[in-house]
């Protein structure tokens, strides 16, 4: 399958600071892609230089077999998104937005009635944007996104500004989305739960890097373990000799599979440890995430 | 598709409610100047003006058919005879208003600086609101050109030019009309005067009927009004924010204008944009501030300054960053 979008190598040097080096990634068909960063990762800059905002200093962007820098108008014909804040023209109503951009494109006023109703904003269609909730600007952005039906949707913070109610609609809209017509999303988001719920693979950037990059049950199975509450680590510890495992508090973390864990479980009862509880630990993307960028604040 | 385009920034001029303001000074000044008119007006009609009018052809008669000096002086006389038999003929006093001289007298007046300055509060911000209000970033990620969405900001910018002039001597003509005598369009008017060397050149005075003059006044009001809205699409590209673009763009009006008249012997103030802007005022016989002015050097001034702003808006608007 040929990728929706390609980003290749692309850097951006603003004076002699490097802001994105050599990033690149690949966006398939069906697929929500999580950008991941702390704030002044390049996060930013890299969505900028995905839709011609920003001139890469090297590095191309592909899009639907278009290059961006060459062909920009069929390049982006394939793209819909939201750069930072869904800012649309608050002076207007949110129908007077969605046909300007129509306009733009070119497309069918039956757009905006499809659009609207996927966002579940045709009620409110008739009011000036002024008076939107964020979360209204944000699903009126996503709705103005959609028009003209493209391949590619990048979305920077979709789920900024809504309530858990819209983040879940928001998340079964990108499913939807690119599940049932292929589009390819995607998400940069500080919420990393919600990455976890609505990603299929997660790149990790840092200083401009990508540090990692997978899928997102690749990234979280190379880190499974068991995680044994007990009553005693001082002596739990001796008992468990030269196994390797971590110590968290008064839990043990022991990287073996379940299957491996009543042994263990056994004989430490036997030496008379307590155990409270023993269980699965999966480590979320957000321990993943501060493991990865050495605990830096998230964006 | 173009047009689409332009449509999408005459929208969003309107829904800004700019030309509304537009209108509303161009009203408010109007009327009180169409009350202005009217006192004098109602002074002019106590003095018995038809008898001096009169006298003042009689005696102009006279002085004609004494005088054997010459043809250029001869000229000049038919032609004032012409003017005030014109006035005697149609019952109109030569010292009174009537509504299509405001109209007139608005283009070369209110070219001088008003019109200047609507354009600045129509225009100045024109790109620089999008980047303040951060719609930007949705504008420029669309599939079309930015030279496209600039020219499109451009040619919207023009429109508003062209439809402030209309206005503007629509509202001049329908608040005077009914207080000051509102015909006379073919009155006979007198242009060419160039001041040189204290001295009115008599010899490049032609006479037109009123109605023509107006079409020429307005006509190089439109001119100068296209080269206001190129410079304000430059400044609107350089600068971030409303407030910054629309002030300087006033600042480079108002402070030219000064300029002009507090240092008239810095004779490079010639090349300012604004020495050359008001072209309707030159027109009728206003004197130009620099030497070594003249009509066509204005125009011509004028036209480099629109290109000079337009090659520099395209080329910063074109190929910049737009970061946040």
């Amino acid at each position: 399958m040929t990728p929706a979008l390609i980003a290749s190598d692309l850097t951006k040097v603003i004076g002699t600071r490097t802001i994105v080096d050599s990033v690149s990634f690949e966006l398939h068909p069906g697929e929500v892609f999580g950008f991941l960063g702390p704030n002044g990762a390049g996060k930013t800059t890299t969505i900028r230089m995905l839709v011609g905002l920003i001139k890469p200093t090297a590095g191309r962007v592909t899009i639907c077999g278009h290059d961006l820098a060459r062909d920009f108008e069929n390049a982006l014909r394939c793209v819909g998104c939201i750069v930072e804040n869904p800012d649309l023209y608050r002076f207007m109503t949110g129908r007077e937005n969605l046909e300007h951009f129509a306009r733009m494109l070119g497309v069918h006023a039956d757009e905006i009635e499809r659009v609207a109703g996927l966002v579940n904003l045709e009620h409110r269609l008739e009011q000036r944007v002024g008076t939107y909730s964020l979360g209204m600007r944000q699903r009126l952005g996503i709705a103005q996104a959609l028009l003209g039906s493209p391949r590619v949707l990048i979305l920077d913070e979709p789920s900024n500004g809504l309530d858990p109610a819209g983040i879940r609609e928001t998340r079964i809209l990108l499913r939807m989305l690119a599940g049932e017509q292929g589009l390819s999303v995607f998400v940069s988001s500080h919420l990393l739960s919600e990455v976890e719920l609505t990603c299929d693979r997660v790149a990790i950037i840092h200083r401009g890097r990508i540090l990692k990059s997978g899928s997102v049950a690749e990234l979280i199975s190379s880190q499974r373990a068991m995680e044994i509450r007990v009553g005693d680590v001082g002596k739990a510890t001796r008992v468990m000799g030269d196994r390797t495992f971590e110590i968290a508090g008064d839990r043990l973390l022991v990287p073996i599979e379940e299957s491996d864990a009543p042994p263990l479980i056994a004989e430490l009862a036997r030496n008379g440890i307590e155990i409270f509880h023993a269980r699965p630990h999966v480590q979320t993307l957000e321990e993943m995430f501060l493991e990865a960028t050495g605990g830096e604040t998230v964006d | 598709m173009f047009a689409a385009l332009v449509r999408n920034e005459t929208l969003k001029v309107l829904r800004r409610k700019r030309f509304l303001i537009v209108v509303a000074i161009m009203l408010a000044i109007l009327t009180l100047v169409s009350y202005a008119e009217y006192q004098q007006l109602k002074q002019a009609r106590k003095t018995n003006w038809r008898a001096e009018l009169q006298e003042r052809i009689a005696r102009t008669q006279n002085r004609l058919r004494r005088s054997n000096s010459n043809d250029q002086w001869i000229r000049s006389m038919r032609i004032e005879i012409n003017r005030l038999q014109f006035y005697l003929d149609r019952d109109i006093n030569p010292e009174s208003p009537t509504a299509p001289l405001v109209v007139r007298t608005f283009a070369s007046i209110a070219g001088i600086l008003l019109l200047p300055l609507l354009m600045a509060i129509l225009g100045s911000d024109i790109v620089s609101a999008e980047n303040a209000e951060g719609t930007d970033k949705l504008l420029l990620t669309r599939p079309v050109r930015r030279w496209k969405i600039l020219t499109a900001k451009l040619v919207t910018l023009w429109i508003f030019a062209t439809l402030t002039l209309i206005t503007g001597a629509m509202i001049a003509y329908a608040v005077t009309a009914p207080v000051l005598p509102a015909g006379g369009w073919d009155m006979p008017m007198f242009t060419g005067f160039t001041l040189d060397a204290d001295a009115v050149k008599l010899d490049q005075i032609r006479q037109l009927p009123l109605w023509r003059d107006t079409i020429i006044a307005f006509g190089l009001e439109w001119y100068a009004l296209l080269t206001v809205a190129a410079i304000c699409l430059l400044l609107s590209v350089i600068f971030k924010s409303s407030a910054a673009s629309i002030g300087t763009m006033l600042g480079f009006l108002i402070g030219g204008t000064l300029l002009t008249q507090i240092a008239p012997n810095w004779t490079a103030g010639k090349y300012l944009f604004v020495s050359g802007l008001p072209l309707p005022s030159y027109y009728t016989g206003r004197a130009m501030p620099y030497d070594g002015m003249s009509m066509s050097f204005c125009i011509i001034l004028v036209g480099v300054w629109a290109i000079a702003a337009l090659i520099g808006a395209y080329t910063l608007f074109t190929r910049r960053d737009v970061f946040g």
